[in-house]
């Protein structure tokens, strides 16, 4: 008794001992494997924060720099050409007499221009040319004032007469979405629309399939079980295979970088996946309701609309939204093996070094997620 | 009329339910089925509309041959045939409503019926038979925000439905409340005193004393007793329970 009790137990160390050396030996046999080079995150630090500052600095928006040019004539000599009523109110130039003979001095003031603001003063010649008088500051009230010499290269010219112009550069003109971001949203919205597109084709496709592989539907008699059998198959064959390899496939038929390669993966992983969970679905209603329907002399269509539908449609609606917000995380990962969208410019901008935008459209991604997220559970929330 | 004759079912598993069980119900009558749990009660009931289908034996209604119909002869004989289930089987999410106008469905047309499209005449109908069960005010709430004693009233309106020449009630009142036990079984009676027949499982002797006009016993899928409810002695009634079992009475629950 006692002896049979001690070999359980030194049988159990052996095991244990057998154990732990065969995952020492696969772990071993890991690291040989892959090479995993933990020295190289510290040493490869300076060129870490080189990206991770790129990445972490989105290309957002830039400042619109808005360029006024105001202008008034300034017939030489006098009755030459006719002179310039000028406005009376927001940016203008008034010049002070409103003509001059040569080598005179004219006094050239500006108003409503803005405060402290930059201005470029110079002629416009009869012939169109340009002469550069002085760059100077508006004053507190957004105004100035300044004597300009009238020299003989500005005068009339075949009753054309030159112009006094002031080019304004406004600082801080409207903030305005950079290229970038506008090519990040497109793309982004390729990517939600793809993923819509899919989610409700995959979604029709695998309703019907669903009722197939469900056993308290379909697994009634031979041929019942036949299809059953066959569908539940099909259904777990194309679970195995990652969207990743599926996309990979259809971009090298449709096109690389076409969203339609993303959307065809997707379409087959959300049948397969939703058919799943609807099947699952419909086999764990309760069979009350449509032993009752049937027992009215109703028809198995109707059994099923009747009694098996309001049952699953929470779960199928549910489950719907759930995966949309998947295929989106999915589609943004499947345009780096050609699927289009996001996923697809993101690629093409690391490629290109270009981290700055990589790093917008890692930011929309990250945003795009989280509120889908956020979304879908909020909506599931209400369904249940 | 209905003809029961050498009734059989064994399951796959190899559960014999019912064997060899021969009755005749005349029209009009309020037959009960006694017995344990697990004495074929609701085997026997749910062959008769061929929801399970017999291992052998035949059953005649008015001279058809439930056991030998085709698909679409079993639908039309099934919706002259009302059913009323232990645990109610309302569609739960669905309104009171639609859980009885798809006591119709038989009758309806199969493609208005789909779009959920259904007659004025039904509605009525529907509406008439909750006022019947005295919950017409309840025709548009969800099934399951119902008491168990108003659920069985709405299987009822749903049976209803059918304009049913038969009724089977499975433990119509298993599962209510016993002092709502008569509530429930008094529609049955009604219905019955309309030349319905009804063929009802019970469980409480003193209902079965109440309401039926005759009493088939089943014990392990065999008839052990068939007669009068006065018949059903001390002696009878061991029969039937078992040596071990006591008589409970619904009123003294």
């Amino acid at each position: 008794m006692k002896n049979t009790e001690h070999l359980i137990r030194l049988r159990r160390i052996f095991t244990q001992v057998v154990e732990a050396i065969v995952i020492g030996l696969a772990l071993y046999a890991s690291i040989q494997v892959t090479q995993p080079d933990f020295v190289k995150l510290i040493t490869a630090a300076p060129k870490a924060r080189q990206v991770l500052r790129e990445l972490l600095a989105p290309d957002l928006f830039t400042r619109e720099s808005e360029v006024v040019t105001v202008g008034v004539a300034l017939p030489v000599p006098c009755g030459s050409a006719p002179e310039d009523e000028g406005r009376a109110s927001g940016p203008r130039l008034e010049v002070e007499p409103k003509c001059a003979a040569e080598r005179e001095t004219v006094v050239v003031r500006g108003e409503e221009l803005g405060k402290g603001v930059q201005v470029t003063l110079r002629w416009r010649l009869p012939d169109g040319n340009t002469l550069g008088i002085q760059r100077l500051v508006t004053d507190a009230e957004g105004n100035f004032e300044v004597r300009v010499q009238v020299r003989p290269i500005v005068a009339t010219k075949g009753g054309q007469s030159a112009r006094i112009e002031a080019e304004v550069t406004l600082p801080g003109g409207r903030i305005t979405p950079s290229q970038t971001l506008r090519d990040v949203t497109d793309a982004m919205f390729v990517t939600i629309f793809m993923a819509l597109l899919a989610t409700t084709l995959g979604t029709l496709l695998a309703i019907p399939l669903s009722f197939l592989a469900a056993s308290n539907i379909t697994r009634r008699g031979r041929v019942g079980a036949l299809v059953y059998y066959l569908v539940r198959t099909l259904l777990n064959l194309i679970r195995s295979y990652e969207p990743l390899v599926m996309a990979t496939i259809f971009a090298l038929i449709v096109g690389f970088g076409s969203p339609f390669a993303g959307i065809l993966a997707l379409v087959i992983v959300t049948t397969a996946s939703l058919g799943k969970m609807f099947s699952e679905s419909i086999e764990s209603i309760d069979p009350g309701p449509i032993e009752a329907i049937t027992a009215t002399g109703a028809n198995r269509v109707q059994v099923i609309l009747y009694g098996v539908v309001p049952q699953i449609l929470p779960d199928f609606l549910s489950f719907t939204i759930y995966h949309w917000d998947i295929n989106v995380r999915i589609s943004t990962i499947i345009g780096f093996v050609g699927g289009g969208g996001i996923g697809d410019y993101l690629s093409k901008r690391i490629n290109a070094f270009e981290y700055s935008k990589a790093g917008t459209a890692l930011l929309a991604i990250i945003l795009v997620v989280w509120a889908l997220d956020f979304l879908s559970a909020q909506i599931r929330k209400k369904l249940i | 009329m209905l003809r029961v004759e050498h009734l059989t079912k064994i399951y796959p598993n190899g559960t014999v339910a019912l064997r060899d069980v021969s009755f005749e119900v005349p029209d009009g009558e309020f037959l009960v089925v006694i017995g344990l749990s697990g004495s074929g009660k609701s085997t026997l009931l749910r062959c008769i509309n061929r929801l399970i289908e017999p291992t052998s034996g035949k059953i005649y209604w008015n001279d058809i041959d439930i056991t030998s119909a085709s698909p679409s002869e079993i639908r039309r004989i099934r919706r002259q045939i009302g059913m009323i289930f232990q645990q109610f089987n309302l569609v739960k999410r669905s309104s009171v409503l639609t859980n009885v106008l798809s006591g119709r469905l038989g009758y309806a047309n199969p493609w208005l019926s789909l779009l959920g499209v259904w007659p004025v005449e039904d509605r009525q109908k529907a509406l008439r038979a909750l006022e019947r069960v005295g919950i017409a005010d309840k025709a548009y709430q969800r099934a399951d925000t119902l008491s168990g004693g108003q659920q069985q009233r709405v299987g009822i309106a749903r049976a209803l439905m059918q304009d049913p020449r038969l009724l089977l009630a499975d433990e119509p009142v298993a599962s209510l409340d016993p002092v709502l036990a008569h509530s429930i079984l008094q529609y049955l009676e009604q219905l019955n005193k309309e030349g319905v027949t009804v063929i009802c499982s019970l469980h409480f002797l003193d209902l079965v004393h109440r309401y039926a006009t005759r009493v088939i016993g089943l014990k392990d899928g065999v008839k052990v007793f068939e007669g009068l409810p006065d018949e059903i002695d001390r002696t009878r009634f061991k029969e039937i329970y078992g040596e071990e079992a006591q008589e409970v009475r619904a009123a003294s629950l």
